[in-house]
């Protein structure tokens, strides 16, 4: 049932794993408390005990950055959590009655919610709702229900053709237990690699809104603030935009490799063009 | 024509097939017969120089003088399509569904260096020859328009259209009814220069070639005449294959070969078949080698020549 | 003769099954397709009834709407006197039970992704019924160690994981096992093994067999009676060998001829 590893899926293994643990080692242990605001340390550069240096109010750089990593990694696992909690079972629903009614509405609503700016969806929630993070979560999630809506779809079509389907409900099995039995198991791998692509998508939508002030408010730290904040130094102190710039870039290179690398790996075609060698 | 000799595949160190030889002369239709597992389409596909990355051949097979194992991919591409030509069995998926299919039979002729408008009248030709009706509304029509059967005549045209010395079909009428099937083993008789036809069918191989070799475990088991070897056969396998493909009526028990194929590169040592063979014994575990003139076998303890 | 002395077990009359193709313009529906015009035929209890055709005859449909998994756009089945068509599926739990289905090809109608235990415990679990040491029991009946259990269909070969199937469809003790081209996919050497398992299982326990296949001849060895199809309809039914030895419709006639035999040198 294993494929075999591949280097997208190695590479952005490293680089998710890098950042997860900067995460997890964040909540026990950072250098400096990357809140604390020093005045005699402003724009401390890089040594003695600040790896990366401190911005323009004195904060620990590299401590903000493990501490922003939490910020990404709970805005996209909330956001990809939402998305898919809401997107595969309608997704699912459609592809399994896909000549009824119900499925011609769900993906009709979905085509509109899909043609709506995600980013504009979260400016518009923000100026009702206040901006923060918890909205920017919400808004990311809901505008990528359409994408797990239509993979789940497209997997499940695919699914409710084959003959084991046809031999499950000649067995006497229910639609739903058809639905959890059956369809659920054989469209995960595809889910798995919608996942970790919305979820690279779902950083740099974070990072976007947290640079236009609609995302994570201070003084918790986030990638993009730091992005933002650094904006107005950008000659004079360039490295304050790089480290935050460079971490957004990885973190989405790094779920982009592990969804391209996952798609390889449990791809039963694939596998199979190897097993009949 | 073709000569084979001691063609071997293998894939990660695991040999599919084991040094096969034969040869075709100009007009034979000579069957390759073998069931899942056998080696025999990879046979095929090492012969047109389309085996599937990570798997090699060794050994020589040569088309008049010219090489096919072993030589650079720049060199088969002009004999594939020309002088050298396959069938494949799902014409759905060999065909390009957004193109006309008087085109896709024009393409492998203008690729071979005919003029455009010489290969074009030149296909309408084709596929009257193949035996399409109204050939110039066929060229026209793209192939989901067609059926399975038109499909696949349109492969054969395809596959004419250069005049090769040699056709291989690879188990061509396995996705057709069985009343379009017999046309189109028809056609396939009449048509090829000479014919390498695998198939898994050993009824389909009698009604289509004059020799037959008989693949298990990637080795050739036994090679000859279709009618003597399938009236007397001599490799158990062989034996065992045909009493399994005769149908009788209700109520009597099918002749069976125990166990099922082993799947590839866990055949047994020695004689492939011994695993699943009663008359196997301890003689059995040396290799036996294909031997005699004209039919030939490669078995320790033959059926006899009844 | 057993054709005559069973009692009518499955009733088909005037069946019809219309498919439309996708529309393609707004404003006309999209091309009706007749899959079945009007099929009429009688299978008995202990009978075992052979469908042959080709690709587009019609059978496989027949089947599906026999095996309640598709509806007919007119007509009805009686199954042991009930009524099956137009029955909701909470309804049909009679029919799962007393019917069950051995498909073509065992690598895409077993779940790539459950146990052979799972996959032969289904039957049950979706009947509600205990399984117990059932599963053992029936891997034991088609030929299988107990071992297999534990182990997932790619596992095995194609003759080995038609016997899984096999075991499966008999799960919830059927009185009907319809067999859709079980052998086609099978490779020749172990094709005979399955039917000399059938034709056991089907008389170990009095089963009444439903046979489709494309291939008379395979027919013949299985049932004694036949119905042929050609163009959504049957074209001739009887018993298997008088419609070998003497076939009356034309259509009949051409496909026999058309059967490759071992005999057919050139």
């Amino acid at each position: 049932m294993r494929g075999r590893l591949n280097a997208s899926l190695v590479t952005g293994g490293v680089l998710v794993g890098i950042v997860v643990l900067a995460a997890l080692v964040s909540f026990v242990w950072t250098p400096h408390d990357p809140t604390l605001v020093d005045a005699a340390g402003k724009l401390r550069e890089p040594g003695d005990g600040y790896l990366l240096g401190a911005d323009k109010f004195g904060r620990d750089t590299f401590s903000q950055l493990m501490v922003g990593a939490r910020t990404t990694l709970y805005v996209g696992i909330v956001a990809v959590g939402i998305a898919a909690a809401i997107g595969v079972p309608l997704g699912v629903i459609a592809g399994m009655t896909p000549l009824g009614w119900l499925s011609e509405l769900i993906m009709r609503v979905n085509d509109l919610v899909f043609a709506f700016p995600a980013l504009l969806l979260a400016v518009m929630l923000g100026a009702v709702y206040g901006a923060g993070t918890l909205t920017a979560m919400i808004a990311i999630g809901v505008a990528t229900v359409p994408a797990f809506a239509r993979v789940a779809r497209a997997a499940t079509l695919q699914v409710m053709v084959t003959d084991y389907i046809l031999a499950a409900r000649a067995a006497g099995r229910r639609r739903a237990a058809v639905a959890f039995r059956h369809v659920l198991p054989n469209i995960s791998s595809v889910l798995i690699v919608q996942a970790s692509v919305s979820f690279a998508i779902a950083i740099l939508a974070e990072a976007a809104l947290s640079f236009l002030g609609f995302g994570t408010r201070p003084p918790t730290p986030s990638w993009g603030r730091m992005l933002q904040e650094s904006q107005e130094l950008l000659f004079s102190t360039p490295r304050l935009a790089l480290w935050p710039g460079l971490a957004i870039a990885l973190a989405v290179l790094g779920f982009n490799l592990l969804g391209d690398g996952l798609r390889d790996y449990l791809d039963p075609k694939l596998r199979r063009i190897r097993a009949e060698r | 024509m073709l000569s084979v000799e001691g063609l071997t595949v293998a894939a990660d160190g695991v040999e599919l097939v084991h040094d096969v030889s034969f040869t075709i002369a100009p007009g034979e239709r000579v069957g390759l017969i073998g069931e899942s597992g056998s080696g025999k389409s990879l046979t095929a596909l090492s012969l047109m120089g389309l085996l599937p990355e990570g798997v090699t051949a060794t050994g020589a097979a040569r088309l008049h003088d010219r090489d096919l194992v072993g030589v650079p991919e720049k060199r088969l591409k002009d004999l594939r399509g020309s002088e050298l030509a396959m069938v494949f069995q799902e014409p759905m998926t060999a065909l390009n569904p957004l193109m006309r299919v008087g085109a896709q039979v024009a393409e492998v002729m203008t690729l071979h260096g005919v003029p455009r408008d010489r290969a074009r009248a030149r296909a309408a030709e084709l596929l009257g020859r193949v035996r399409l009706p109204h050939p110039e509304q066929v060229a026209r029509a793209y192939p989901h328009q067609l059926s399975g059967g038109q499909r696949q005549r349109v492969m054969l045209a395809i596959a004419l259209a250069n005049g090769p010395d040699l056709l291989i079909c690879d188990e061509p009428t396995t996705a057709l009814d069985v009343t379009v099937q017999k046309q189109m083993l028809d056609l396939i008789a009449e048509v090829a220069p000479a014919l390498l036809f695998i198939t898994h069918d050993l009824a389909v191989v009698a009604s289509v070639c004059e020799r037959v070799l008989v693949m298990y475990g990637g080795r050739v088991v036994e090679s000859g005449p279709i009618r003597e070897v399938f009236t007397r056969p001599r490799h158990r396998y062989t034996e065992g294959l045909l009493a399994a493909s005769k149908l009788t009526p209700r109520g009597t028990r099918l002749p069976t070969i125990a166990g099922s194929v082993p799947a590839a590169g866990t055949f047994p040592g020695g004689c492939v078949f011994r695993n699943r063979c009663p008359h196997a014994d301890t003689t059995c575990e040396q290799a036996p080698a294909l031997t005699g003139e004209g039919h030939a076998h490669a078995c320790w303890h033959p059926a006899d020549r009844g | 003769m057993p054709t005559h002395a069973g009692t009518p077990l499955i009733e088909a009359s005037g069946l019809t099954r219309v498919y439309h193709r996708p529309r393609t313009s707004l404003t006309r529906p999209g091309e009706p397709v007749h899959a079945l015009r009007g099929v009429s035929l009688t299978i008995r209890k202990g009978e075992r009834f052979g469908i042959v055709g080709e690709s587009g005859s019609g059978k496989s449909t027949l089947l599906r709407l026999l095996c309640a998994l598709d509806r007919p756009t007119a007509g009805s089945i009686r199954f042991d006197g009930r009524e099956i068509t137009g029955l909701p599926e909470r309804r049909l739990r009679f029919l799962r039970h007393s019917l069950q289905i051995v498909f073509q090809d065992p690598m895409s109608s077993l779940d790539p992704r459950m146990r052979v235990r799972d996959l032969v415990a289904e039957p049950l679990v979706a009947l509600g019924e205990p399984v117990g040491d059932r599963v053992t029991e029936l891997l034991d009946a088609v030929g299988l160690p107990a071992t297999a259990a534990g182990r997932y269909p790619h596992q095995f070969s194609g003759g080995q994981r038609q016997r899984i199937a096999i075991a499966r469809a008999l799960a919830p003790r059927p009185k009907v096992l319809v067999a859709d081209e079980p052998v086609s996919a099978l490779d020749v050497s172990v094709r005979g093994q399955i039917l000399n398992l059938l034709a056991d299982l089907v008389d170990e326990l009095g089963l009444t067999l439903v046979f489709v296949s494309h291939d008379l001849s395979v027919v013949r060895h299985v049932c004694e009676t036949v119905a042929v199809m050609n163009d959504g309809e049957i074209v001739e039914t009887g018993a298997v060998d008088d419609v070998w030895a003497e076939p009356r419709h034309a259509y009949t006639r051409t496909l026999l001829q058309a059967v490759p035999t071992l005999e057919g040198f050139r």
